[in-house]
């Protein structure tokens, strides 16, 4: 099974054809994805009307492209504006977290590091529903006995970036201490010895070397926030990210401009998804 | 005390325990300015330990480190004068050669242009002029030694800590370094504090040698010193190759002893350590492979201690060959060094030779391992 | 007195770093569980105390009937997507070297950074009545007319494999990296069949990376929300879908959050249960 051991010919194709068609059916519906988004036509299925921009471009019309659809627009910029806000806060939780867990002991260190995974197996959408009841009940007991209405613990951008980061901060967690597990405690030393200060030892040593793990946290949270569907969906409230926008349309019936719009994630998240790989093949 | 200017550290009976180890049990001594000090010992003697107590990795648990006349106890690490080339160095991989260097200068606020003169002075006093702006990862291993040196040596420290910085070279390259971390210490005139468990390097390179064991100094000397008159038969053991036997005193004057081998061999032997020996006393002999002459005829003169054995294995090693031989009646064996004579050159096994040497070389101990 | 100097700032240090990590877990994670088991055990009208919301569950059949079907299906899918992935990862870590082998791996990768909507999109064109595969069914004369794909439990099947398969193939990759070739050699050159070396040398070796695909792929089949709606149309019946009917459109967040813990009891006793077969610990699978 491995080359070095020699296969009949036959088990070779067989496995060989098995590792094609894998990549067909991952392949497959991201590649009707982009080729339908220049369909010349209203639905984004057969038949074939011919090729077109005007997903894209079109700024009238019976075909409105991306560029020109305020609605999905917006909500791209609410989007990036969520996923920028929720990565500050997950990687500053997570930098914190990966100190405590490989710089500390302490009574009770594995219990809270069981705690610290358990965002990895709640559902997304029970995640949500959680924050939501509980913020609400917040909400409602603020306003019952102190008059305060805090508007920011009802659905809306605050309690999804709040749902968000409750699970990203894992994520984030356990990438950077991964990194800062192969760190060798030798070297903070040394910043001491030649005449550091500890807080300035951390800051001239262990941060630049734990940045490619920051930088790859941030890629992965900001991609995480960005498409997140399950946690936002129960915690929007009248502005919809991306996601929401985007189910709301394909339920309504869908335009190619969807197609159009997809295609722009794929090729972001593509770049991203490269960025990224190549940088932890780097650090490691 | 008329010296005391003189004196870089000074350890005052320090001890550190661990919550049921002692790794550092109640040690002092004095290191003169401008020496090249070695701790030798076995891993787990301790030796790791104190030299982090020295650059404040750790606390004694008592006793008290004195620098230029200054308790350091209550000093942190970055604020002692004290700077070290660690195990596996250290370098600061996300930096380059020269940012490594100046890191030290950059921490004392030094001015810009200053601290690219002075490491551009540094790395060209270790040889490596111009190779500021290379990464760590380009360099050789010896090469990084350099770095880590200049590193600490840019700072001017008084005391210059070393933990055992050639353990991860390759033999060829240790034995240049060693030359190399001799004659730049002697350049710099820094006082070195080196920690090893490789008898070869401290003795090449030291000034002075402890010998530690069990978080004790065994010995403290010079290499001459603990070669040729070792204080215990731990130092006698532990430093050079040699032949070594248990046996019993047969019979003892002021100086001198006879003893009886477990293995049937009978020698005179010279007594030391300061414990006083008896006949029916258990010991130690340690007699060097290179103290013993062989010849392949009868000497004429008798001498103090003389075996006729045979050849039982030739071990060879180029100029570090030796013979271990067999005395006939006891079986009793023998390693002693291959003269690179022309006699010798067809050497056989089961060949006679006749093996003397002097009882000044045959040194006794009181055995300690099983009580005396 | 020295070793207070050292002390006393670790001390800080300790709390420092404690606070941000217990304000996120105690705010954001348990807080609002409590809530939500204290929501599903009250009555809404005085505030006592009743089983009621349970009970309905048991009582009304499409209830509990959709919780253990979206269970059996969650195992299936996970199941499925193991038997999919074992060999592209075994191919991947063994077969594959160097330049190759990295490029293969993140090609698959690469789709799973892609948003899971425009993933499902993406079947939805290729699945529907109107959709390529019909098409191409009717072009090549195999079927008459259009043909439905979309809306059934196959395809809601298919989604939740395709939507999770990343999640299993790298830590299969990760483990089987780690298990050196000469294992594989030696079980062959003394004597083992193909079928010998997988069962006695490599599963055995893979089991930690089984686990942990196979619990992160059964956590997010189970949790799916958009997979079965989009694909399985209004029949999907999926327990999520309950979830968020009691508490978006019902508004019966009593009810609501009684089912979200039942989903929660399940979802603990089958990853405990799975642990406690192979005998892993959850902080290593996840960790």
């Amino acid at each position: 099974m491995i080359p070095s051991i020699k296969q009949s010919s036959g088990f070779n194709t067989i496995y060989k054809s098995y590792m094609i068609a894998f990549f067909i059916f991952l392949a497959a519906p991201l590649m009707v994805v982009a080729v339908f988004s220049f369909n010349d036509s209203q639905f984004p299925s057969f038949p074939w009307q011919g090729f077109t921009t005007d997903w894209f471009f079109s700024a009238e019309g019976e075909k409105i492209g991306i560029f020109f659809d305020s609605e999905l627009l917006d909500s791209i910029w609410l989007s990036i504006g969520i996923a920028i806000v929720t990565t500050l806060l997950s990687i500053s939780v997570a930098c914190t977290n990966a100190f405590l867990f490989e710089r500390f002991d302490f009574p009770g260190k594995s219990f809270l590091y069981m705690l610290m995974l358990l965002p990895l197996v709640i559902p997304g959408v029970l995640l949500g529903v959680s924050i939501l009841v509980f913020s609400s009940e917040i909400a409602n007991y603020l306003e019952d006995y102190w008059f305060i209405d805090l508007e920011s613990l009802r659905p809306g951008l605050t309690l999804v970036i709040i749902g968000q980061f409750a699970f990203i901060t894992t994520i984030c967690t356990l990438i950077i201490s991964a990194r800062l597990k192969k760190f060798d405690r030798s070297l903070e030393e040394a910043a001491l010895n030649l005449g550091a200060s500890p807080l300035m030892a951390v800051f001239t040593v262990t941060v630049p070397f734990l940045k490619p793990a920051i930088v790859g946290a941030a890629i992965v949270s900001f991609l995480m926030s960005f498409e997140n569907f399950n946690t936002t969906f129960m915690l929007v409230g009248s502005d919809a990210p991306l996601t929401v926008a985007m189910f709301e349309r394909l339920r309504e019936g869908s335009t190619p401009v969807l197609n159009a719009i997809s295609l722009l994630l794929m090729l972001g998240s593509g770049v991203l998804a490269i960025i990224n790989i190549t940088m932890s093949k780097k650090s490691s | 005390m008329s010296n005391e200017t003189t004196i870089d550290l000074a350890c005052e009976n320090i001890s550190k325990h661990f919550s049921d180890f002692t790794a550092v049990d109640n040690i002092s001594f004095t290191i003169p300015k401008g020496s090249f000090f070695s701790i030798l010992g076995p891993s787990g003697c301790g030796k790791t330990t104190l030299l982090r107590m020295l650059a404040g990795f750790e606390q004694p648990s008592s006793g008290d480190i004195l620098i230029k006349q200054k308790s350091m106890v209550d000093v942190p690490p970055n604020k002692r004068p004290v700077n070290m080339v660690f195990q596996h160095l250290a370098l600061f991989p996300t930096m380059n050669v020269e940012e490594n260097i100046g890191y030290g200068l950059r921490r004392q606020s030094v001015p810009k242009n200053e601290i690219v003169e002075r490491v551009a002075a540094v790395l060209d006093r270790v040889g490596l002029a111009g190779s500021g702006t290379k990464r760590v990862e380009q360099l050789s291993g010896g090469q990084r030694q350099r770095i880590a040196l200049a590193r600490c040596l840019v700072l001017n420290p008084t005391l210059l800590l070393l933990d055992e910085p050639l353990g991860a070279l390759d033999l060829k390259l240790r034995e240049q370094m060693k030359i190399e971390l001799k004659l730049l210490q002697k350049e710099f005139g820094t006082t070195f504090v080196y920690i090893t468990h490789d008898q070869s390097e401290a003795l090449v390179m030291s000034d002075q040698i402890a010998v530690m064991n069990k978080g004790k100094f065994e010995q403290v000397g010079t290499p001459h010193e603990l070669y040729y008159q070792p204080a215990t038969a731990f130092v006698a053991g532990f430093v050079g190759d040699s032949n070594r036997w248990q046996g019993n005193i047969e019979s003892a004057d002021s100086a001198t002893v006879l003893v009886s081998t477990s293995d049937g061999l009978s020698f005179k032997a010279k007594i030391m350590g300061d414990e006083a020996m008896s006949a029916g006393n258990r010991v130690e002999i340690f007699v060097r492979p290179e103290a013993i002459s062989v010849n392949r005829t009868a000497p004429s003169t008798a001498t103090d201690n003389q075996l006729v054995c045979q050849v039982e294995t030739i071990l060879f090693d180029g100029a570090k060959s030796q013979i271990i031989a067999v005395e006939e009646e006891s079986g009793g064996k023998i390693t002693v060094t291959l003269p690179q004579t022309s006699d010798f050159a067809n050497l056989q096994q089961g060949d006679t030779l006749y093996l003397n040497w002097s009882t000044e070389q045959t040194l006794c101990f009181i055995d300690s391992s099983r009580g005396a | 007195m020295s070793s207070l100097r050292v002390t006393s700032p670790f001390k800080l240090g300790l709390w420092l770093l404690l606070a941000p990590l217990c304000l996120w877990l105690v705010l954001l994670i348990i807080l609002p569980h409590l809530e939500l088991l204290v929501f599903s055990f009250t009555e809404p009208e005085d505030g006592s105390f009743t089983f009621g919301f349970y009970q309905e569950f048991f009582l009304e059949p499409l209830y509990w009937r959709t919780f253990v079907r979206t269970a059996v299906m969650s195992i299936m899918a996970t199941i499925l997507t193991l038997l999919i992935a074992f060999p592209v990862a075994f191919y991947i870590a063994k077969m594959l070297k160097g330049r190759s082998k990295g490029i293969v791996f993140a090609m698959c990768l690469i789709p799973f950074w892609v948003s899971e909507l425009v993933r499902t999109f993406g079947w939805m064109i290729l699945l529907r009545e109107s959709g390529v595969i019909s098409n191409f069914l009717q072009w090549s004369g195999m079927s008459a007319g259009p043909v439905e794909l979309l809306y059934t439990d196959a395809t809601i099947m298919l989604g939740l494999v395709y939507t999770s398969m990343l999640f299993m193939v790298v830590p299969l990759v990760s483990t089987l990296d780690s298990l050196d070739d000469s294992y594989i050699e030696a079980g062959y050159d003394l004597g083992g069949t193909n079928w010998n070396v997988l069962r006695e040398i490599v599963i055995p070796h893979a089991v930690p990376g089984i686990v942990s695909g196979c619990i992160i792929v059964f956590m997010l089949s189970l949790g799916n929300y958009l997979t079965p709606v989009l694909l399985g149309g209004k029949d999907s019946l999926w327990f999520t879908e309950q979830i968020y009917t009691q508490f978006i459109t019902r508004f019966n967040w009593e009810q609501g959050s009684a089912f979200g813990l039942l989903l929660l009891l399940l979802s603990s006793l089958i990853v405990w249960a799975g642990l406690k077969l192979s005998g892993q610990s959850f902080a290593k699978t996840m960790g």
